[in-house]
């Protein structure tokens, strides 16, 4: 599946900004499940410096300082993006769960120690009892691996409900865990807890998702959002990518900016500026898709 | 010989005594020491010892405590007694730190480059993994390799048996090596004959290779090297102080940087500098808010861009925290087997990583004889005796250990050695730790010769300067001739003649602009109250009226003077507020406020004012005690204390500093600051003033200091125009008003980059108030008729004076944006 993705996001302050550093995380990362055939950043101001940087985890970031005095910033993430997942098959006879957790720790292998950083707690995510004990429903003595995230993934997606006032992108997991309601990254962050509690490894992957208009109803440009979800490492299989805001797996509707251990390694657009009092923030993402 | 100084049994058998191994007699390399001393006698050296902490004191030398609200500025502890270790020792114990500064250099230049400990196992990766001081951005980042650990602190100590253990290694931006160097200057001058005969090696050649590793690390001609500090606030800020000025780098905050063009400037009052290289004290999470940790205040954002393009080198290189940590003991002696081909030199004491199966089997079945550790420090748990738990506690604990065995980290503990220490008159023993320090040089390594020894507080074998123990010098006694070489006096390098003065960044101008304007604003506000003050009581209702006017000349928007409109204020509602006024340090515009100003700035420039000038800071906060009741009749006395002081700062401030751009900062302040009250109270006289006022005058020119210029030319008829004459045209006084824009203008002149339409202003001011010939004025003196001759002049005086008002501030505001823009503003964290 070919998209056409446009995300801009703009910066509207009070009083001049004299001095802007900031990193975008809006490139889309190569991997084995899609390619970005284009992708270009637009900022205005035009900054003064700018570079671009593969971090830790491989994914694609943008440094630019903007060092003349400007009242607004806009950056538009402009990309083109092939997205062919093959489906998924969830092997029912994979391993036991506890068999994952027992062998993580001891594969020295490139691909088991990159998946083994996962298993531990990151800026914004804290390994808690309660969190063990909600995962530990899903995850019944024996059951294959694959199996209990599904129904984990499920249970999360019933559990809680969308939100979009009840939390902000500030707000601690565990507080978003407590009231049972958030947003997309919240629902992210905690089914990473989950499993991090558990101790597997999980990572936050940011990207966006397809929707689809109501019947009968052209595509409305811009109405779209960024989206967040999770991957799960599994023994002998590899990433398993889940969606617990929309209950699925992720297939041909989801393409992948980045991933890393919370929203802090992966935010879209941050930066510490001079000056600039209060100021108000626009996002749209428009996700076209393509004919073949 | 006996010790007949020691007064208290000493607890031998148990510790080993670096003084004596029987309690009786001193080890051999003590007997000149303690000889001498008791030559000297206890009285001799009570003297020589009062008269060290006098200067301690004066000096300002401090450590702060952090939890302690008082803590702030807590004189530094140091003992008259040095540690003494034989050259034997030294050589054994240096072989050793640097064995262990190579180690630790290899290993973190794998972590942060190919990794390759981690993959073979060498070490465990949740070391890495789960280790918040592990930071992805370094990995893969160029640096050069000896930035790793410019710098390296061991903590040693001594069991009884003798031998040397490691307790703690500081990789990432260790202190005290300041310490050790006031240390040292402190006892050597204490004890001058001993230490000369004593053949003690010296600590400048250490520093020196720091300054020439430092210079060496930027790679470039000339570079600029600055001292990152946290602040006045962070507990070793005195030691930032002193370094830097001792080594002859700018001191900064993190506020004073900026990264543009991926490469670090320093705001100053020329405009932006780049700089090559930081040395930090700024723990290196909080080095840049951009990729480390967002909510940091202390750090520079897009450091970490600035390294990557190479444009920036840090020591210690960022990063290097990750093993800060006693989790990494126990992987040394392999590390160095398999990194360096020895056998560890040094051990560490016995630590169990509890992340390994075995050792927290090991620690749950002896949890009574070790004390336990977060692995991670950042975690900021306190460490754990197992032996204090209770039996309940210790399930309980032993459950948190279970559930994240990584984060834990265990450690046997060795009783301390022990070693004289002088304390009220007499020699006790005290258990010591010996902080020494390693250079990595890039040319090789370089160890401090002795350190800085902590000494335990009365009973507790704990050694932490946080909770206020005390510190000792360490003497290696050589045996061979020394290297006398001084860092305050090169003896072979011939000196390069230098004129121009240190930089001066933003923050620096900023604050001695405010000391300046502070400075005045006080002795203002003093000389007010001490001319209101004492009227109060005896005053008619027309001379009350006078003192309410006098009083509005300070503009207060703080006034305790009761809200009803119709009133005015009775004397004992004056009263109230002038007392007020004088000691309330809650309302900001009162003198104990003003002064606390001061002295809060003062601390944030204090590497830039003279040790006479801190300590009369220090006086000057502490002259008004704001809860002491002070008695309407005290308060002139108080207030002529306060005026004298004020008066020494301004002689200082005249005669002792160079006249660079710091100078002219806190002269424009004064000035500035001056002039704005002056104009203010010119105004009250520019009103035409009626019979009931004319006390008014006499207390204008009390407060200008300016009675006895006016009685010597007018004997005793006051007459409004002649008092104008006195403190607004006379340029010859300095506390007219045309002397301050005469100086104003002169001073700003001088500023690099001014503004020219600034400039401009200020010499039509001045020309406007030249111009007027107050001779020709028509003043209404009340009694007489009006004249019609230049009867509209006093308006325009008064409008003058109002625009002056105006423009004065609007001076200072430019001159803020100019040269101070930005200096303190926190930049703003947005999209984390």
């Amino acid at each position: 599946m070919n998209y056409k993705i446009l995300h801009r996001t703009t910066y509207k302050y009070k009083y001049p900004v004299s001095l802007g550093n900031h990193v975008a995380c809006l490139t889309p990362r190569p991997s084995l499940v899609h390619q970005a055939a284009r992708s270009e950043l637009i900022i205005h101001p035009e900054p003064a410096t700018r570079t671009e940087r593969i971090d830790y985890f491989g994914n694609i970031l943008c440094f630019f300082t903007i060092q003349e005095a400007h009242k607004e910033l806009e950056v538009e993430a402009r990309s083109e993006v092939t997205v062919q997942r093959n489906a998924v098959s969830l092997k029912p006879q994979s391993i036991a769960w506890e068999e994952a957790v027992r062998l993580l720790p001891t594969d020295q292998s490139r691909a088991g120690l990159e998946a083994y950083q996962f298993q531990f707690e990151s800026p914004r995510i804290r390994i808690r009892p309660e969190f063990a004990a909600y995962a530990l429903r899903s995850f019944t003595p024996g059951r294959p691996l694959t199996e209990a995230l599904i129904d984990l993934n499920t249970r999360i997606y019933k559990d809680f409900r969308f939100d979009s006032k009840a939390t902000t992108v500030r707000t601690p997991t565990e507080d978003a865990f407590r009231k049972r309601r958030g947003v997309c990254q919240d629902f992210a962050h905690i089914e990473i807890a989950c499993l991090r509690s558990l101790n597997l490894a999980a990572r936050y992957v940011s990207g966006y998702l397809r929707t689809y208009p109501p019947p009968g109803r052209p595509r409305l440009i811009g109405a779209d959002a960024s989206h967040a979800w999770l991957s799960a490492y599994c023994p002998g299989y590899g990433w398993l990518d889940l969606d617990p805001t929309n209950n699925l797996v992720p297939s041909d509707g989801h393409v992948t900016l980045a991933w890393g251990r919370d929203y802090s390694d992966v935010s879209p657009l941050r930066g510490l500026i001079l000056g600039g009092g209060a100021h108000r923030l626009r996002v749209s993402v428009d996700m076209e898709p393509l004919e073949d | 010989m006996t010790l007949d100084l020691y007064q208290t049994a000493l607890r031998y058998g148990a510790a080993y005594d670096e003084l004596s191994a029987d309690g009786v007699n001193p080890r051999p390399h003590w007997a000149h020491l303690m000889e001498s001393l008791r030559t000297m006698g206890p009285e001799e050296l009570g003297r020589r010892w009062s008269r060290a902490e006098r200067r301690i004191r004066e000096n300002g030398i401090t450590y702060n405590i952090y939890s302690d609200p008082l803590g702030a500025n807590r004189p530094w502890k140091t003992d008259l007694v040095p540690l003494l270790l034989p050259a034997n020792e030294w050589r054994f114990i240096e072989a050793g730190i640097i064995q262990r500064a190579q180690l630790l250099s290899l290993l973190l230049k794998d972590i942060y480059g190919p990794q390759n400990l981690i993959a073979n196992g060498n070490i465990p990766a949740p070391l890495l993994y789960a280790n918040p001081a592990f930071l992805r951005p370094l990995v893969g980042v160029q640096v050069p390799d000896y930035s790793y650990l410019h710098m390296l602190a061991v903590d040693l100590a001594r069991s009884p048996d003798g031998k040397w253990w490691v307790l703690a290694d500081r990789t990432q931006a260790p202190s005290g090596s300041g310490y050790a160097l006031e240390n040292r200057t402190i006892v050597s001058d204490v004890l001058p004959d001993s230490f000369r005969d004593s053949n003690v090696l010296r600590l400048a050649p250490f520093f020196r290779a720091q300054r020439d590793a430092l210079i060496n690390l930027a790679q470039c001609d000339n570079p600029r090297v600055v001292l990152l500090t946290p602040g006045p606030l962070n507990e070793t800020y005195f030691e930032h102080s002193y370094l830097s000025r001792y080594l002859g780098f700018t001191l900064v905050e993190g506020t004073d940087l900026t990264v543009r063009n991926r490469c670090v400037y320093l705001k100053t009052v020329d405009g932006l500098e780049q700089i090559d290289v930081i040395l930090r004290r700024v723990d290196d999470s909080f080095c840049d808010p951009l990729e480390l940790r967002g909510d940091s205040l202390l750090g520079v954002p897009g450091l970490v861009e600035a390294i990557v393009a190479g444009n920036i080198k840090i020591a210690n290189a960022l990063g290097s925290g990750v093993i800060e940590t006693a989790a990494v003991m126990p992987f040394l002696p392999g590390l160095c087997r398999h990194l360096l081909g020895e056998t560890l030199k040094l051990p560490s004491v016995a630590t169990w990583w509890c992340g390994q199966e075995d050792a927290l089997d090991w620690v749950l079945n002896h949890l009574d004889s070790v004390v336990v550790k977060p692995a991670f420090p950042a975690r900021g748990m306190e460490p754990v005796f197992g032996v204090e738990l209770a039996q309940a506690e210790k399930h309980k604990f032993a459950e948190q250990l279970r559930a994240r065995p990584y984060e834990f980290v265990a450690q046997e503990q060795i009783s301390l050695s022990t070693a004289p220490v002088w304390e009220s008159g007499h020699l006790k023993s005290r258990g010591v730790v010996l902080r020494t320090y390693v250079l990595n040089t890039g040319s090789g390594f370089v160890a401090i010769p002795g350190g800085l020894v902590r000494v335990s507080d009365a009973e507790g074998s704990v050694v932490s300067m946080q909770r206020g123990g005390h510190s000792k010098d360490a003497w290696v006694l050589w045996d061979s001739p020394v290297d006398t070489f001084s860092m305050l006096h090169p003896r072979n390098e011939p000196v390069e003649l230098r004129r121009v003065s240190r930089v001066v960044q933003s923050s620096v101008a900023d604050n001695v602009f405010w000391l300046g304007r502070y400075v005045e604003r006080a002795e203002n506000i003093a000389r007010i109250l001490r001319a209101v003050i004492p009227r109060i009581r005896r005053a008619d209702d027309a001379d009350h009226g006078c003192l309410l006017r006098l009083h509005g000349c300070l503009e207060t928007r703080h006034s305790k003077f009761p809200k009803a409109k119709d009133a005015k204020p009775n004397s004992a509602e004056l009263e109230i507020e002038m007392i007020s006024l004088l000691i309330d340090s809650k309302r900001p515009d009162s003198l104990a406020s003003t002064l606390k100003e001061i002295s809060r700035i003062g601390g944030h420039v204090r590497d830039r004012l003279s040790g006479d000038m801190m300590s009369l800071i220090g006086k000057l906060r502490d002259c008004i005690q704001p809860d002491e009741r002070v008695e309407l009749l005290e308060s002139p006395a108080i207030l002529t204390a306060c005026l004298e002081m004020l008066s020494a700062f301004s002689g200082m401030e005249r005669e002792n500093i160079n006249r660079g751009s710091g100078w002219l900062f806190m002269s424009l302040g004064r000035r500035l600051e001056r002039a704005i009250y002056l104009s203010r109270q010119l105004r009250e006289i520019t009103t035409p003033l009626s019979a009931r006022d004319w006390s008014l005058l006499e207390c204008l020119l009390e407060v200008a200091d300016s009675s006895m210029t006016y009685r010597t030319r007018y004997y005793t008829t006051l007459q409004p125009l002649a008092v104008l004459d006195v403190l607004m045209a006379d340029e010859t006084n300095p506390r007219a008003l045309a002397f301050q824009l005469n100086h104003l203008v002169d001073l700003y002149e001088k500023l690099p980059r001014y503004l020219a339409d600034d400039l401009q202003a200020m010499k039509e001011a001045q020309s406007t108030l030249r111009n007027f010939d107050l001779r020709t004025l028509s003043y209404p003196l009340p009694g007489a008729t009006a004249t019609d001759s230049d009867s509209d002049g006093l308006a325009r005086l008064e409008r003058f004076l109002r625009e002056l008002e105006r423009l004065l501030p609007s001076w200072s505001n430019d001159l803020s944006s100019r040269y101070f823009s930005h200096a303190r503003t926190f930049p703003i964290s947005i999209g984390q």
